[in-house]
């Protein structure tokens, strides 16, 4: 008697969202089973992964981590570009940190010609993504919005306290939202209900579970993205079926052990490798949580998540 | 519907019909039927009829058909004697003027190619705006759907003066709504009255001139349609959705200033199809709710002083305070910040004098919103160090308020208050205290600021439930007094409503999933005589969370057909918590800690078990930090009972529930229960008294042991046993 | 199912002796059904009573251990598919692997490197604890005298890895004191290995490949009464190997299948030949259900990270991890350096520490003990009240270590300040930023 393993029976379906316009549009969603499980349902469309580009010259970085973007590091543009042409990136995410008011506080109106620029210059889906003060972001991603017009952005993060605002810039000029919510399922489910409701449609809409790096509340996130995806696929819960973001890259190289040389951390093996395996680490468990888009740093993190998911993917 | 007003319309909008097809036999027989012919760079061709009936007018010939609908949408005229117009066909009229307004505005931008602007300003001696193109639709259509412009005042016509019409285009300006004007009174015109009084005109002042005469109010009309398809991604030809879509999103109305013509009728009627109501200055007949507008339809005679107000209040549009006008800082840093005696400017209440707050719900014509009033010495009139007796009454009105929630709103005074620097606000109704610091009135800082502060904040966070809100604040005895004594009468009958009110005579009970994030499957269950089990939301609590935030961890359950009334089980509430657990409970008893108890958070108040040797239940709270009779402090019945997990046996419970009447009435109620640590008897002393008379136990409260009496079950049993504890002899809890 | 705890109550004699160490059978029944206690405690409860409870709370996945004492590595005993639905019990081995036929100072370098891999976190020891000697000469007499030499060296959960039942016995003569994995008997050599496990009183791993080969020989070895199993299914790549996992632990959990109810095995380092994407391998496979996870390498930046993927998965959704309460110093604060106070939740603690790190202003962070809870939380519960947060800081010694008297309290417990200045009357309270983000700019602009 062979054994036969029981099924989950899926009664939903992830929704299909298309990510920027054009030749080099990409699709994500379509899950009709939990993550990687195609023994027992479909993931018919691979999740990708955005490239960063900082809006400002990075400070304080892990040396393994600027290196291989130390000769653009000034340039976003030129940044972009080498995501593009040199490590084949398929998407981009525009990390607008220096528009915080507690720090460089630059003004919504450079913001927005500098996401031009960078958007006129790559041709891949363009993710831009703000400082976290709903405050100003609402307003740079207003502006943004309205100078981008048509280029289906997909802008965050988009949150409770300023879904009006985005939410009503992005109908009206046709990008997509990253709705964000502090790691929990019912807040993620009643800002979905909440940007529905404004008029936002469902072609248009990713979800933010908000994602700690390894070893600094990596936890959180994950259990709540199972159960997101649980309740989307098991339980009929229409308003989560929708793909999941995370921007994992700037939580991972933020933490110390990221950051630390050989001599800081002598138990910690080569520092470059370790900063890596952080990544590609975080990235792996978001991934089978139910990430649908990462945004990443490391080139090489990148290319090992790619090089799993082929694997995990494979026909 | 008023038999005058429908008379008027249809005849009106048979005399826009006819003089549409009169422009249009002109042009067509000058250019022919594939001359191009539409509104400037829109991809929404005639907006209002690509909108309501999916046709795209791009040429001359495409208009035949839409003035056939015309004729076909427009009811005989009325005579004297037969007594039949009503609602429908009116409408209808309406309908068809919008249609018949839109062709002929084409035609004169056919025929006069400069006779508008065509953008977003006056140019020269040209006021006359015409029809937004799609990227002023854009960029001021996103203010619509975002709530920075919660809509438009349609205004046909002038007031007498242009100061007066300077006056209301202020007024609405406050209020963020756009001004859309068009048509003339007795050859006067607002937009050019307001010209005259040198306040700047245009979109980006929001003094929208669309045009001169009255046919310009399809550019209104067609924005607001338009929006609907752009932005509520309405297909053209959705009428229904189109419609519905503005009368529930975009707060416009028509405003038609001097008297009203029959083609002034045929344009409201016409608005009114959108869900915009009509407020008129001219004494015409009323049309009070109806049902296609949210609330009024047609409200007339209204002073120009109260006519933005009115207007207002008949949209059902929310007011929004951005900023709280005040000259200390304001924000939850200064919370809890204490004022000491060297620091004192001026004390209230708190013993000291006599001190009262009360909120109450009043209708909206009561209510003058953001109307501060000082009886009374405020601080600058007095010595610092002062007391004085203090009494602040808060009249609030609203479409959707309920006398319910005025104690919910009433409990925030204290927080709002507390925000604020250098104020020091303790306990509520008779019992609050008010501390003010001298570096606060330094600062500029007077009590009737507290109104603003209150006025502010209510409609902030409270917007969903307050329209209007008021604030009167007495520092004089004899006033206080009054307050006072109303005060009392307030109390005593909310005290009497909430006691009245049982899990029988409510049909709705409020759940709450507040903590399923970290308690996954939690469902709460509140009625009326079952508190949460945090004791933070009582049913009260659940119902105005749902009326404030509707999307909000509190949902309305229908409690539908009763299953079991002893254990507390219902219909409704079964089908909730299959659904909000996500599927891992399909049931739960409200009143019951056996059989199937609701699951637990882990903010309970209270745990509640079982002690099977005493054949009783014993309840510790949570600041009890030691031992209890069933082996288990309270942590550590928390870590065994919380999560979000059903534990039969478990339960846990607010301090409020445990002197309900529906308090574990499947285990046989209060009677059941043998130990509390005496803390908690004694906190609830009073009501378990009375708890216990009514049950006919009137010692139930001191046979009841405690910590005092042991804290094992073997200690007490025998206490229990000389007291004759109920318990003892009741059925077998296992 | 389980059973919950008042139905286990009702089988106990409810005599409230005392005897298991809980003061009532109520108390000790609630622990039984949340798995906290032995039945073994209770002397008096009937043989058939203990038969039947035994029965129905025995988890579907086999608990069982491997080695002995300190570094014995716990496996097993799962009852949930995720880890929101209760959590997961006992995180994964990591094993690292060394073969006979490497040189001796490759073997030795090797265990250094393995004994000094010790991370400490949340008051925890993080540390791979196994070693996978595997025989590669052929050589039973070579294969034995390896085995010793490691376990003189080093004391960690050993796997004996040998397909050849005549090697394993010699191996076993040296360390079966240890209990070590036997790996693995494999359709060809169940009955052989079975025996020798069974002598040993050692778990023993089962190779087949895929689940049926497997569960023929689980079959096999229960039939010969052999209860600590482990699973190697063999997978051929990453794609297989994860749907084995899932395949494995359902099939026990949902459908009680008993051949599949044990901890697995597994080597990463089969489906690739490079080392970072066999670290990537092993985290997919924490995360999935893997007992023990066999590696080619153990280097701190491979390991580092899959430790930390191992506590994230492993800690208890509802148990938040708490860390030391103490004054923490970050970045070498000074006398005139600011003082913050928070709870001692772990993410709070690590959250906040590193946004105080990368402002790069020195400071002083007072942790309270507030049993795992956030600030809100802990607040709310009141664990983190005026009073008991004036106790800390004074016993803290902070005060002789700063020469200023400013305490920054988190922004959510404004409300608490004024009472706080009443209790701790020398200090002034500021309210800090609400989130952790905003540290950085606010500690920039302090002074003391």
């Amino acid at each position: 008697m062979a054994l036969e393993i029981p099924k989950v029976s899926y009664s939903g379906k992830i929704k299909e969202i298309v990510l920027g316009k054009g030749d080099k549009a990409l699709t994500v969603g379509g899950e009709t089973s939990y993550p990687f499980y195609l023994f027992e349902g479909q993931m018919p469309l691979k999740p990708r992964i955005a490239m960063e580009v900082y809006d400002s010259p990075p400070e304080d970085w892990a040396p393994t981590a600027l290196e291989p973007f130390a000769d653009v590091a000034s340039d976003p543009v030129a940044w972009a570009r080498k995501c593009i042409d040199t490590y084949g990136a398929e998407m981009i995410a525009l990390q607008l940190v220096s528009t915080d008011p507690n720090g460089e506080n630059r003004s919504a109106e450079e913001a927005a010609a500098l996401t031009k620029k960078v958007a006129e210059a790559v041709d891949v889906p363009l993710i831009v993504w703000g400082c976290n003060n709903a405050e100003k972001d609402t307003e740079v991603l207003k502006k943004i919005a309205e100078d981008c017009a048509g280029r289906s952005l997909m802008i965050g993060p988009v949150t409770e306290a300023n879904y009006k605002q985005v939410g009503a810039v992005a109908i009206g000029y046709e990008h997509t939202v990253i709705a964000s919510t502090p790691i929990d399922i019912n807040l993620a489910k009643q800002l979905n209900i909440l940007l529905g409701n404004l008029g936002v449609p469902d072609g248009r809409i990713l979800i933010d579970p908000t994602t700690g790096a390894l070893g600094y509340g990596l936890e959180y996130g994950y259990s709540v993205m199972e159960r997101i995806r649980m309740a989307a696929l098991t339980q009929e819960d229409e308003r989560l079926q929708f793909p999941m973001i995370c921007n994992l890259g700037k939580e991972v190289w933020k933490t110390k052990e990221a950051k630390q040389s050989r001599d800081e951390a002598p138990k910690l093996g080569d520092p470059a490798k370790r900063g890596v395996l952080m990544e590609a680490i975080t990235a792996q468990l978001v991934l089978a949580a139910g990430a649908d888009i990462l945004i990443m740093r490391h080139p090489e993190s990148i290319a090992l998540i790619q090089d799993m998911l082929n694997d995990l993917l494979a026909a | 519907m008023s038999k005058i007003i429908c008379s008027a319309a249809i005849r009106g909008a048979h005399n826009i019909v006819d003089k549409a097809e009169q422009k249009y036999q002109e042009v067509l027989d000058k250019w022919g039927p594939d001359h191009p012919v539409g509104f400037p760079n829109t991809a929404y061709y005639l907006p209002i009829i690509y909108g309501i009936l999916g046709v795209p007018v791009s040429k001359l010939g495409d208009v035949r058909p839409v003035l056939e609908k015309c004729r076909s949408l427009l009811p005989p005229l009325v005579s004297e004697k037969v007594w039949l117009p009503y609602l429908a066909p009116t409408l209808e009229a309406g309908m068809a003027t919008f249609f018949a307004e839109e062709i002929i505005e084409a035609i004169r931008y056919l025929e006069y190619p400069d006779f508008y602007t065509k953008q977003e300003d006056p140019i020269g001696g040209n006021i006359w705006l015409g029809a937004a193109d799609d990227i002023i639709l854009r960029k001021r259509g996103v203010e619509f759907v975002d709530g920075t412009a919660p809509g438009f005042a349609a205004i046909l016509g002038a007031p007498p003066t242009k100061e007066i019409a300077a006056e209301i285009a202020k007024e609405l300006q406050e209020k963020n709504l756009y001004v859309f004007m068009c048509a003339e009174n007795n050859g006067v015109r607002m937009s050019e009255q307001l010209v005259e009084a040198g306040v700047q005109i245009g979109w980006p002042t929001r003094l929208v001139s669309f045009g001169p005469d009255y046919t310009a109010t399809v550019f209104a009309m067609g924005f607001a349609t338009r929006a609907a398809m752009s932005f509520g991604g309405i297909k053209p030809g959705d009428f229904r959705g189109n419609l519905l879509y503005n009368k529930n999103r975009i707060f416009a109305f028509a405003m038609p200033l001097g008297p009203v013509s029959d083609e002034w009728y045929a344009n409201a009627a016409g608005a009114i199809n959108w869900g915009f109501p009509v407020i008129a200055d001219t004494p015409i007949p009323e049309i009070l709710p109806t049902g296609i507008c949210t609330y009024e339809h047609v409200v007339s005679n209204v002073p120009h002083s109260e006519i933005v107000q009115r207007a207002v209040e008949v949209r059902g549009l929310k007011v929004t305070v951005s900023k709280i006008d005040i000259p200390v800082s304001y924000g939850p840093a200064f919370e809890g910040e204490r004022i000491r005696k060297d620091d004192l400017y001026l004390e209230c209440g708190g013993g000291k004098t006599k001190g009262v707050e009360l909120t109450v719900s009043r209708d909206l014509d009561e209510v003058e919103d953001g109307h501060v009033e000082m009886i009374g010495p405020d601080l600058d009139q007095i010595k610092d160090g002062s007391k004085l007796p203090f009494a602040m009454l808060i009249e609030v009105a609203g479409r959707q308020m309920q006398e319910d929630f005025e104690p919910i709103l009433e409990r925030q005074i204290h927080h709002l208050v507390n925000y604020a620097e250098g104020i020091m606000h303790i306990g509520q109704r008779a019992i609050m205290w008010l501390r003010v610091g001298k570096a606060a009135v330094e600062k500029g800082f007077r009590l009737k600021h507290l109104g603003t502060i209150i006025h502010a904040k209510y409609h902030q966070e409270f917007g969903a439930i307050c329209d209007k809100v008021q604030v009167k604040i007495y520092t004089e005895e004899a006033k206080v007094d009054e307050v006072l004594a109303l005060a009392r009468k307030v109390y005593e009958a909310r005290d009497k409503r909430v006691d009245r009110m049982t899990d029988e005579t409510e049909e709705t009970f409020y759940s709450c999933t507040l903590c399923q994030s970290f308690a996954p499957s939690h469902v709460c269950i509140i009625t009326p005589e079952r508190t949460g089990m945090c004791g933070a939301y009582n049913w009260l609590d659940g119902k105005a969370s749902y009326e404030i935030n509707p999307t909000g961890p509190n949902q309305p359950i229908v409690k539908g057909e009763c299953i079991d009334p002893v254990l507390g089980k219902w219909k409704g509430t079964d089908e909730f918590i299959f659904k909000a657990s996500r599927q891992k409970f399909q049931t739960a008893s409200a009143y019951s800690l056996v059989h199937d108890p609701m699951t637990a958070c882990g903010c309970f108040e209270c745990i509640a078990t079982i002690l099977p040797l005493c054949n009783g239940v014993m309840i510790v709270n949570r600041d009890y930090l030691g031992m209890t009779p069933c082996g288990m402090k309270f942590t550590t019945l928390a870590g065994m009972v919380g999560g979000g997990e059903v534990t039969p046996g478990f339960l846990g419970v607010s301090k409020h529930y445990i002197a309900s009447r529906k308090f574990l009435l499947a285990e046989g109620g209060l009677k059941r229960v043998v130990w509390m640590p005496q803390m908690l008897k004694k906190e609830l002393e009073a009501k378990l008294k009375s708890r216990g008379e009514e049950l006919g136990i009137p010692n139930l409260f001191d046979i009841i042991a405690d910590d005092t009496k042991g804290t094992t079950e073997e200690e007490i049993l025998p206490f229990l046993e000389e007291a004759g504890h109920p318990a003892l002899t009741m059925e077998s809890i296992l | 199912m389980a059973l919950s705890g008042i139905e286990i109550f009702k089988k106990l004699p409810k005599t409230n002796c005392g005897e298991c160490g809980v003061p009532t059978c109520l108390a000790f029944a609630m622990k039984l059904a949340t798995g906290q206690a032995e039945l073994s405690a209770c002397p008096y409860v009937s043989d058939e009573v203990r038969a039947e409870i035994d029965e129905a709370s025995a988890p579907p996945i086999r608990t069982l251990t491997i080695g002995t004492g300190d570094r014995a590595v716990k496996l097993g005993g799962e009852t949930v598919m995720f880890r929101h639905e209760k959590r997961f019990e006992n995180p994964p081995g990591l094993a690292l692997m060394l073969s006979d036929t490497m040189d001796d100072s490759v073997v030795n370098e090797k265990l250094s490197k393995f004994k000094d891999l010790e991370f400490e976190r949340v008051g925890l020891i993080l540390r791979p604890q196994m070693l996978a000697l595997k025989e590669e000469s052929g050589d039973a007499g070579k294969f034995a005298a390896f085995v010793k030499r490691v376990i003189d060296q080093i004391d960690a959960g050993i796997i004996l890895m040998s397909d050849k039942p005549e090697v394993m016995a010699e191996a076993l003569k040296i360390c079966k004191d240890k209990k070590p994995l036997i790996y693995a008997a494999t359709k060809d050599t169940a009955e052989a290995m079975g025996n020798l496990a069974k002598e040993a009183a050692c778990p023993l791993a089962v190779k087949g490949s895929g689940l049926d080969e497997v569960m023929a020989i689980t079959d096999k070895l229960m039939g010969m009464g052999l209860k600590d199993l482990v699973i190697d299914s063999q997978p051929v790549n990453v794609k297989k190997a994860l749907e084995d996992q899932v395949g494995i632990r359902r099939s026990a959990l949902v459908k009680k299948v008993k051949q599949l109810g044990f901890p697995t095995i597994t080597f990463p380092g089969q489906l690739t030949d490079s080392k970072m994407k066999e670290a990537l391998i092993a985290s997919l496979l924490i995360a999935k259900y893997a007992g023990i996870i066999v590696l080619s390498e153990m280097e701190g930046h491979n390991v580092f990270p899959l430790l930390l993927d191992s506590l994230n998965i492993y800690t208890d959704p509802q148990r938040p991890m708490a860390v030391e309460e103490k004054v923490y110093e970050i970045g070498g604060p000074r006398e005139d350096s600011p003082v913050l106070i928070t709870s001692n939740f772990s993410l709070t603690y690590f959250i906040v520490s590193g946004e105080v790190e990368s402002s790069r202003v020195p400071a002083w962070l007072l942790i309270k003990d507030t049993e795992g809870l956030s600030v809100l939380t802990a607040w709310a519960a009141g664990k983190f009240a005026a009073d008991t947060v004036a106790m800390f800081v004074k016993k803290s010694g902070i005060a002789d270590r700063v020469k200023h008297r400013k305490l920054v309290i988190p922004g959510y417990l404004a409300g608490m300040s004024g009472e706080l200045e009443e209790e701790l009357p020398d200090w002034q309270i500021l309210v800090g930023p609400r989130e952790a983000a905003h540290l950085p700019a606010y500690l920039k602009q302090w002074s003391a």
